[in-house]
């Protein structure tokens, strides 16, 4: 009965959303080539802070010449679709979703991976039928060549005429956008120094016809953000259906952040707009052998890096107290958390962890026409990534994220990806919760867990049974004192609020091999609605 | 009433809060904060224990107990502001503004109903001197309503920093019905920092210095230029309207004066507990952005609307009281915490330093007071906030020993650009913009058609209405009329969303927007900032 209504809403809706597509107004944006990063590609090591000219041409055509300091980095850039979809519960039940979808990085998305792409990639038109794992399989959805206006000269002169320049054919977009919402939400990733492209695509939502909704992207953390691009609607400009709007930021300070839309947020958020979104450090591009000390004295050298408490009380990296000694690749260790000094945020694996909470009552609501009631949510779903336990250990198909270099390490056919499916109300089965949460390592090796919890209704705590949890980082930033002391401390669980992020670190030195969990230790946690065993549980496999 | 929550009659919901936001607006566009409260020269307060209605901005008037200024008492304010009152109920109650090293004598009068019992006040933080008056209670001593209707406290304000006092009695009926304040003790001038003063009023436009002290502690890093004052706390109607009935049946009662009737005391259920109504300083939005003292809500006198410069240091005093765990988020950047319940967190190794943490979301807890700083300056966004960098612009931007325009490095009070980033300034945004802003940058803003425009938008990516009309004109981008809360001719600042992200919260009794939620605005250097109204 349900199905049959979904399904005539669903032909309703195609011919609403003719007629969206019609006005449609989408497009991406990510440049080739940058003022700030002219060379495109990836990252040049970092060797402290290089002077430079930043060098641009105004629309007028004069030059735009201007001294500079360079820390390498850059262009990233990624595409989401806002609006609907379908998730499945631990339990079975199928949860109706207001949600973000991948609109790049399909193939790295459905397996678990960050979306985030390097300009080559995401403006390789995305093509279904690719190979996993090759340009195709991550580009931009809907990127076509430039057919608008006149290859001549002339007053519609168009000089990028015929070539791959952002300009979207609507069509692909709604077919690969509508309902293929996430939970959660695209993951992004990028590096201290990139600059950032995201541009969000609203396709609207078919199960909501009587919705006209907008929605935004808040980069939750950003410092010193700018309110344009804080994604509040209240502050700042909201997305109507059929139309795109391009983030652009500068990378801040490394830390693991966290992102979701801002509109309504009691209702957007319960229903399922967050995403998790961390930023590496600086660090991790030093070369091997050099000093991480004398690495972070080089960030001094740059007022925009620098971090000093005598001049800045929201110094975000203190200089380490003293000099450890650790250098660049010692012990094989490459990979921070943060801009450290001294190796201590060190880690072998990562693994992103995003504590989230549904209310079924509100999203069956928020599924139908009826009024939705915020003051006694009360949610009955406990997430991690999205997904209840046992699903939350289920791995098949998936390749440890942490195992291959680069971003894409899927190898299936398309369309098999190791992701949870749902079918939507059209029938139609899509990827639709692309994350498990098994930290995997092996003995005597490090995991770094990003934990953000995006939970609307109440606090969540998460404890660790076996190893303990040594916390070195909340709301993305490095807990050291202004004198340069490491603040970290040894713990067996966190408790968060919706709207924080914390850093863990789990060293399995001397821990013997076996399985371990992570769980809630809030009892009432460990459901999946009426089943009493499950929710906000996971496995750490020490190996 | 539940009617009113039909998010489905969805344009309704939305639009109605925007244009009562609006409507607000009209009247506040002047209306700042600070952190006001009362003082008294002889370190004596004489306090009351109240019934009143309190005012929500659905329409409910809320039965509701708070502690208020005792009628024959004459208070001292500050800082300074027209309007300023202390009523005999009030939610929170009267701010106590004190010095370090004060003796602080509180004299509570029990004035609730009958029923309501016994009431007192528990000062955390402070040790308490002998007690006079008043009979014993479990956790303090109370004032009753026979013979012992006053009570007094006293105790040596002997450090500085931000605490709560709120009920010792039966205190799950009584702080929820708002007998909760804040007490503020100023450092006094000994070993006092030597404070830079970034506000503008040391500049010469003309604006008051609103704050209660130059510095929230004895060390240089708790020097501010701005302070303001947010106690959270939440109601459930239902325990509010059941001890408004039962009051109103004891007060029958006792009035019929039957012989032999024993009247019924006051048995109000704390569970189950479902709060609909999530404040901040006694108001829920968009109240809390109303004028302190506003007349309208004469029984709720502080606000929360928070405004800055860019640059200045901006004190946080939050406090949490009722139940319920309020994690607040700062948009725009981060807080350092200095302190916590008036303890500065410092470091092990160097008692100079700082320890507390970084915070984007200060989680309130009931009874924690914190005291934090936060600046705005739009350091590393890699494009100029100010739209610098068209054609014949000389605008300066000179950097000083951090990087930012200031006095230290030429800058003037009047210039638009004072606290310039200035390693971006003139780096431009867009690729092709239509307006004199900079051009040749890395994006393309889209048809202002297919946006929304927010009732606090300044009208174009950039701040201050110099820039906004640069780029898009005085109307700012289309629709004109969308910009009422910050308006692009005259503010155009970066307006940034303070709640609660228990996004639960950001409701009122159902309809979204309310509850724990502000606007905090950083407003071009040039526009004053006026607190006191």
């Amino acid at each position: 009965m349900k199905k049959v209504f979904h399904v005539c809403l669903s032909i309703l809706l195609v011919c609403v959303m003719t007629g969206v597509v019609a006005a449609q107004s989408f497009r991406v944006q990510c440049p080739t080539t940058t003022a700030l990063h002219p060379t495109a590609g990836a990252s040049a090591p970092y060797i402290g802070p290089q002077a430079k000219n930043y060098v641009t041409t105004r629309s007028d055509g004069t030059p735009l010449t201007l001294p500079s300091l360079d820390s390498g980095g850059a262009v990233k850039c990624q595409q989401i679709s806002g609006g609907d979809g379908y998730a499945t519960m631990a339990d079975g039940t199928e949860t109706f979703l207001f949600a973000f979808g991948p609109l790049s990085g399909l193939n790295d998305i459905s397996n678990g991976l960050p979306g985030t792409q390097l300009t080559a990639t995401f403006m390789t038109p995305y093509d279904p039928l690719a190979l996993a794992g090759t340009p195709a399989s991550n580009g931009a959805v809907g990127l076509a060549p430039d057919n608008s206006g006149s290859p001549n000269p002339g007053p519609n002169h168009n000089p990028g005429f015929g070539t791959i320049d952002g300009h979207v054919d609507p069509r692909p977009i709604m077919d690969v956008g509508v309902m293929n919402g996430n939970m959660p939400g695209p993951l992004m990733a990028f590096d201290e120094d990139d600059e950032f492209f995201l541009t969000l695509t609203n396709v609207g939502m078919v199960m909501r016809p009587d919705l006209f909704e907008q929605h935004t992207v808040h980069f939750h953390g950003y410092p010193n953000a700018s309110s344009f691009y804080d994604g509040v609607p209240d502050a700042s400009v909201a997305i109507d259906i059929g139309g795109s709007f391009t983030y652009y930021y500068l990378a801040p300070d490394a830390g693991t952040y966290f992102w979701h839309c801002h509109i309504t947020p009691p209702e957007h958020l319960q229903m399922g707009m967050v995403g998790q979104l961390f930023v590496r450090p600086r660090q991790n591009r030093v070369p091997n052998g050099t000093d991480l000390f004398a690495s972070i004295k080089l960030q001094q050298n740059d007022l925009r890096t620098r971090s000093d408490c005598t001049q800045d009380i929201l110094c975000t990296t203190p200089v380490p107290a003293a000099d450890n000694g650790f250098t660049q690749g010692k012990n094989g260790y490459t990979k921070y958390a943060y801009n450290d000094g001294d190796g201590s945020t060190r880690y072998d694996v990562e693994y992103p962890l995003q504590i989230h909470g549904f209310d079924p009552n509100f999203h069956f609501v928020g599924m139908t026409f009826n009024p939705e009631a915020f003051a006694d949510m009360k949610d009955k779903y406990f997430l991690l990534n999205g997904r209840s336990y046992p699903d939350t250990v289920n791995t098949s198909g998936y390749k440890d994220i942490n195992s291959v270099a680069g971003t894409s390490t899927f190898q299936g056919a398309p369309g098999a990806s190791p992701a949870m499916y749902t079918a939507d109300s059209d029938n139609v089965a899509r990827p639709s919760q692309p994350m498990h949460s098994v930290i995997t390592m092996k003995q005597g090796q490090r995991a770094l867990l990003r934990i953000a919890d995006l939970d609307v209704t109440e606090y969540q705590t998460l404890a660790s049974l076996g190893i303990p949890m040594q916390v070195i980082a909340l709301n993305a930033r490095l807990l050291r004192d202004q004198a340069g002391n490491n603040l970290y401390y040894n713990t067996n669980s966190i408790t968060l609020a919706g709207g924080e992020s914390l850093d863990v670190i789990l060293d399995s030195t001397n821990i013997p091999i076996g399985t371990y969990y992570l769980y809630t230790p809030q009892l009432d946690h460990l459901s999946n609605d009426s089943e009493n065993f499950g929710g906000l549980m996971t496995e750490v496999r020490v190996n | 009433m539940s009617g009113m929550n039909t998010k489905k009659a969805n344009s309704t919901p939305r639009l109605l809060p925007i244009a009562m936001a609006a409507l607000t607006l009209l009247l506040t566009v002047t209306a700042h904060a600070a952190a006001p409260g009362i003082t008294s020269g002889t370190g004596n307060f004489a306090l009351t224990a109240q019934e009143s209605l309190i005012s929500q901005p659905d329409g409910a008037m809320i039965y509701s107990w708070g502690y208020g200024c005792a009628s024959t008492f004459t208070p001292g304010y500050a800082p300074t502001m027209p309007g300023a009152t202390c009523p005999t109920m009030q939610i929170p109650g009267p701010t106590l503004i004190v010095t370090e090293g004060d003796k602080v004598t509180v004299t509570l009068t029990n004035n609730l109903p009958a029923a309501a019992g016994n009431v007192s006040i528990l000062f955390p933080g402070f040790q308490m001197g002998a007690f006079s008056d008043g009979v014993p209670g479990l956790l303090t001593q109370e004032a009753d309503h026979g013979t012992h209707s006053t009570v007094t406290y006293t105790f040596t304000a002997s450090t500085p920093g931000t605490h709560s006092y709120y009920s010792g009695t039966q205190s799950d009926l009584q702080v929820e019905m708002g007998l909760f304040g804040a007490i503020i003790v100023v450092p006094n001038n000994t070993n006092s920092p030597a404070c830079p003063y970034h506000n503008s009023s040391a500049q010469g436009t003309p604006e008051t210095d609103f704050r209660l002290s130059h510095s929230a502690y004895h060390i240089l890093e708790s020097c501010y230029d701005r302070e303001y004052l947010f106690q959270f706390s939440e109601m459930d109607p239902m325990i509010h309207r059941q001890t408004e009935l039962q009051v109103g049946a004891n007060q029958a009662c006792v009035a019929a004066n039957q012989t032999g009737v024993v009247c019924p005391t006051l048995d109000v259920p704390t569970e189950p507990y479902h709060a609909a109504y999530f404040l901040i300083n006694g108001r829920s939005m968009p109240d809390d952005m109303d004028t302190n003292y506003a007349a309208q809500y004469p029984h709720q006198p502080y606000n929360g609307n928070p405004h800055m410069h860019p640059g200045e240091l901006v004190l946080l005093r939050i406090i949490g009281t009722g139940r319920l765990q309020h994690p607040f988020h700062e948009h725009g950047n981060h807080v350092r915490i200095l302190a916590r319940d008036g303890n500065l967190l410092l470091s092990q190794t160097d008692s100079t330093k700082l320890a507390g943490p970084l915070l984007f979301t200060t989680t309130t807890t009931p009874g924690v007071a914190m005291d934090g700083i936060f600046y705005w300056t739009g350091k590393g966004l890699n494009w100029d906030v100010y739209g610098h960098g068209y054609s014949g612009d000389v605008t300066p931007c000179s950097p000083d020993g951090n990087g930012y325009y200031t006095h230290a490095s030429g800058a003037a009070d009047a210039d638009p650009n004072y606290y310039e980033w200035c390693a971006d300034h003139t780096k431009p945004l867009e690729t092709a913009p239509t307006g004199s802003v900079g051009s040749g940058g890395p994006v393309t803003l889209p048809d202002p058609n297919i946006l929304t425009n927010g009732t606090w938008y300044g009208g174009s990516a950039y701040l201050g209405p110099d820039a906004t009309i640069r780029a898009v004109g005085p109307n700012g981008t289309t629709p004109p009329a969308g910009t009422v809360g910050n308006p692009p001719t005259t503010e155009a600042g970066f307006a940034f969303m303070w709640h609660s992200h228990n996004e639960r919260e950001i409701t009122t009794n159902n309809v979204f927007p309310g509850g724990m939620l502000m606007m905090m605005l950083v407003d071009p250097r040039f526009f004053p900032i006026d607190e006191s109204n």
